[in-house]
């Protein structure tokens, strides 16, 4: 498979995520966008990987960035239920406390 | 050289202060006590003025034979300049001490009938109290700034004392009239201290005096040398300051003591209670010019002198000539009192100071005797008043033949009217004498124009005796005029003497105007007074100096004195024979009297009108006055404000342009900054929507824009 097609793929994935990240109203969405855009780059990360057959650095990254985003969709996760049960709402438009 | 600090320092402690300070304590306790005391006020009055009289005599009787006990202590410093206050009780302090605490109970005593009914008595008490204090202070003090200020109390208790029936307008008048012209005198006694000040730097008298006598006159200049603080001070003055300073603080007796041309106030006065004119306006205050001039009169020059002098002698004449002619009993005995006290500055001002003393104890004792007197004539005549009979007490139209019905106010009155008028064996003959006698001596070494002086001290003589007995025809003798002047119909009460209260300070005061209480002498010089008080030496620089009568050759007074007499006794009795011809019952002037509205003919109108002084000062002095107040008026109104209120304009002007530039410019500066701060924060804030995806969208713009910045 030649690398182009793998690259393409990623960031097609990358711009599906981003996609969803800007367009959904509901915070669970954008989370999941944001696991697609993690996962487009872990797909390039591991693709390059190919190029360092002995030491694998892609791959290892990879899975470092599996872990930090596991732990990073539980923090999210939580928050968004914290938001929840403030707001009672998960919808991002109602969410604009901060406005300036 | 003498050095200031010496003359003015503070003397060894006496215990005799307590006694000053109880002498003045004494009367303005009554001050401040009897506003308090409503119905005893009276009783508590006379009894503090009693105590008062009798530590005088006390005082008396202590320092009789000595020169004099002076007592004087540091008031306070500013800087170098020490001001002290000092007393001197010598026998003239102690001679009026007794004099004016004697009249003072007498009137006292006399009030608590005269003014029995008057439900102010005890602000009258209170106000007798006040004068009696400030009256002492004047003698006791030997500080001319003391005595200034208590001579300004001795007014202010005047003015409040004539002016004590406040709700008749005449009488607020009156009092306001002796205010205003006892101010115009004060302000030559505050000259007069500022000349001397600025000559001696001390107010004391004793240092006065002694700077006084080292003074002396270089190139027509003032010289006082001295040291004052261990320094030499070198003040020199024209000499005709030496004359000012005199004739200057003259000025303050002319006021106080009623002399021309001030002494229009004092017949003014007259709307005070009779016994308040008895005390104040005849006896004690109006002597406080005389007394002052005493006191300062060895510093007088000359030419002050001659001031005095003619002064005296004009006020003698004036005053006389216009008693001869009043309806108002209280009015002829005022005028009489500004006569006789003409007397005693003519007296001053040729050097006679004992003489001029002399009358005025002695013209202190018979004319307040006339004052109670004719007070207990006017309080008898009040009390017929009634519902349907109403008449002025005080005019001798109602009155003639009460001989009949007060016997006792007739022999009072009459002894004290000889004395008045200088008949033998009465007080008044011995220092008017005494007065005629110096002043004849004093012209003829003068001599040229000043023998009109002599002329007129002569003259008043007569014209007294006419106007004293034309009173006494008017008032004692012939048939009481009063029943023939009121409605057919009333009824009238009879007239009865005086009881106890007003009957004895009477007798008192005309046994007091005889001449043996002064002892059994024809002469002056032999009376005890005259060796108790001798005319001092006249202590100027002697270019300027009067002759003292003393070095005169004892033989001109020894030549002259028969003729004194024998003239004064001739034109006393000529007056009192001309009174009778003209005024004893049935004579042409006494029958046609009680119709009279005022006196016909030149010099009755002149007399009557008392030379036609209040007219002219109301026609010229007032006029002149209020005609330069209208004209500062207006060049207040016109000139000043007109600039005040064109710079006030102009401010406006000005303020509307500065708050245009200022609401404009200045604000539109401020406004701008603000406005343009609000739309940046306004622009910057919207970015800041809270909307986390337009964050993203900012951010991923944000990296495009880099990224092709990178890239190409």
């Amino acid at each position: 498979m030649p690398l182009n097609t793998i690259l393409l793929l990623g960031a097609a994935l990358f711009c599906i995520g981003l996609a969803v990240v800007v367009t959904r109203k509901n915070a669970i969405a954008v989370l999941i966008g944001i696991e697609l855009m993690l996962n487009a780059a872990n797909l390039n990360l591991v693709a390059f990987s190919r190029f360092d057959a002995v030491e694998l650095q892609g791959q290892i990254f990879a899975l470092f960035v599996i872990t930090v985003a596991a732990a990073e969709a539980a923090v999210a996760l939580a928050i968004v239920i914290k938001v929840y049960q403030h707001f009672q709402t998960a919808n991002l438009d109602k969410i604009n406390e901060l406005k300036g | 050289m003498i050095d200031l600090n010496d003359i003015i320092s503070t003397t060894e402690f006496n215990p005799l202060i307590y006694w000053v300070i109880a002498l003045m304590a004494i009367p303005l306790l009554s001050f401040f006590t009897t506003t308090f005391l409503k119905k005893i006020a009276p009783v508590w009055g006379t009894m503090l003025l009693g105590i008062n009289l009798l530590i005088s005599i006390y005082l008396a009787s202590q320092y009789w034979d000595t020169t004099g006990v002076s007592i004087r202590g540091n008031w306070f410093s500013i800087g170098d300049t020490q001001l002290t206050y000092s007393f001197l009780i010598d026998q003239l302090a102690l001679i009026m001490l007794v004099v004016v605490n004697f009249i003072s109970v007498l009137v006292h005593f006399f009030s608590m009938e005269y003014m029995r009914h008057d439900e102010n008595k005890s602000r009258y008490f209170g106000l007798l109290g006040l004068f009696t204090f400030s009256m002492l202070g004047i003698i006791l003090f030997y500080d001319l700034l003391f005595i200034f200020i208590f001579w300004e109390l001795v007014g202010l208790s005047s003015f409040l004392l004539i002016g004590f029936w406040f709700e008749k307008k005449s009488a607020s008048l009156a009092a306001n009239k002796a205010f205003i012209m006892n101010r115009i005198g004060d302000l030559g006694f505050i000259t007069g201290l500022m000349i001397l000040y600025s000559q001696f730097q001390t107010f004391d008298l004793e240092g006065i005096k002694s700077l006084t006598v080292l003074s002396s006159i270089e190139d027509g200049n003032w010289v006082a040398e001295y040291f004052k603080n261990g320094e030499l001070v070198r003040n020199s003055l024209d000499g005709r300051w030496l004359s000012a300073a005199g004739i200057a603080l003259f000025c303050g007796a002319v006021g106080k003591s009623a002399q021309f041309p001030l002494q229009v106030w004092l017949p003014d006065a007259m709307e005070g209670p009779t016994p308040v004119s008895a005390l104040i306006h005849a006896a004690t205050m109006v002597a406080a010019g005389v007394f002052m001039i005493a006191r300062i009169f060895v510093i007088l020059d000359a030419q002050a002198l001659e001031v005095v002098a003619v002064v005296g002698a004009i006020t003698a004449f004036m005053a006389a000539v216009a008693a001869f002619s009043q309806f108002d009993i209280k009015k002829v005995l005022a005028y009489s009192t500004i006569s006789q006290l003409g007397y005693m500055v003519l007296a001053m001002g040729v050097g006679a100071y004992t003489a001029g003393l002399f009358h005025l104890v002695t013209h202190a004792m018979f004319k307040a005797g006339l004052f109670l007197s004719a007070g207990t004539i006017i309080h008898q005549l009040h009390q017929l008043e009634g519902k349907d009979v109403n008449f002025d007490p005080q005019d001798m139209r109602v009155m003639g033949g009460l001989r009949k019905y007060m016997p006792v106010t007739f022999v009072c009155f009459l002894i004290c009217a000889l004395s008045l008028a200088g008949l033998p064996g009465f007080s008044g003959f011995l220092s008017k004498d005494a007065i005629l006698l110096n002043t004849a001596v004093w012209v003829d070494e003068k001599g040229g124009g000043f023998y009109f002086i002599e002329v007129l001290a002569f003259a008043t003589v007569l014209i007294t005796a006419f106007y004293t007995f034309r009173m006494i025809f008017l008032v004692f003798t012939g048939g009481f005029r009063l029943p023939k002047l009121i409605p057919a119909n009333a009824t009238l009460k009879p007239l009865k003497e005086g009881n106890v209260f007003l009957k004895l300070p009477m007798v008192l005061l005309a046994i007091g105007s005889l001449s043996v209480i002064f002892g059994f002498a024809m002469m002056a010089e032999n009376t005890w007074f005259y060796s108790l008080i001798q005319d001092p030496i006249f202590l100027v620089p002697e270019s300027y100096a009067a002759f003292n009568l003393m070095d005169l050759p004892r033989e001109w007074f020894e030549n002259l004195h028969f003729q004194v007499v024998a003239i004064s006794i001739g034109l006393a009795l000529s007056g009192i024979i001309i009174a009778y011809f003209l005024f004893k019952p049935g004579a042409k002037y006494s029958a046609s009297f009680a119709e009279k509205r005022e006196p016909i003919g030149l010099v009755g109108q002149i007399s009557f009108y008392h030379w036609y002084q209040n007219a002219l000062y109301e026609k010229v002095i007032l006029k002149f006055i209020l005609w330069k107040a209208k004209r500062i008026a207006w060049f207040d109104r016109v000139i000043l404000d007109g600039f005040i209120n064109f710079i006030a304009k102009f401010q406006v002007v000005f303020a509307h342009l500065i708050a245009w530039f200022d609401r404009n410019i200045i604000d539109g500066f401020v406004h701008l900054t603000t406005y343009t701060t609000g739309r940046v924060g306004q622009l910057t804030r919207s970015v800041q929507s809270g909307n986390v995806q337009v964050y993203i969208m900012a951010a991923l713009a944000f990296l495009i824009l880099m990224l092709i910045w990178l890239l190409f």
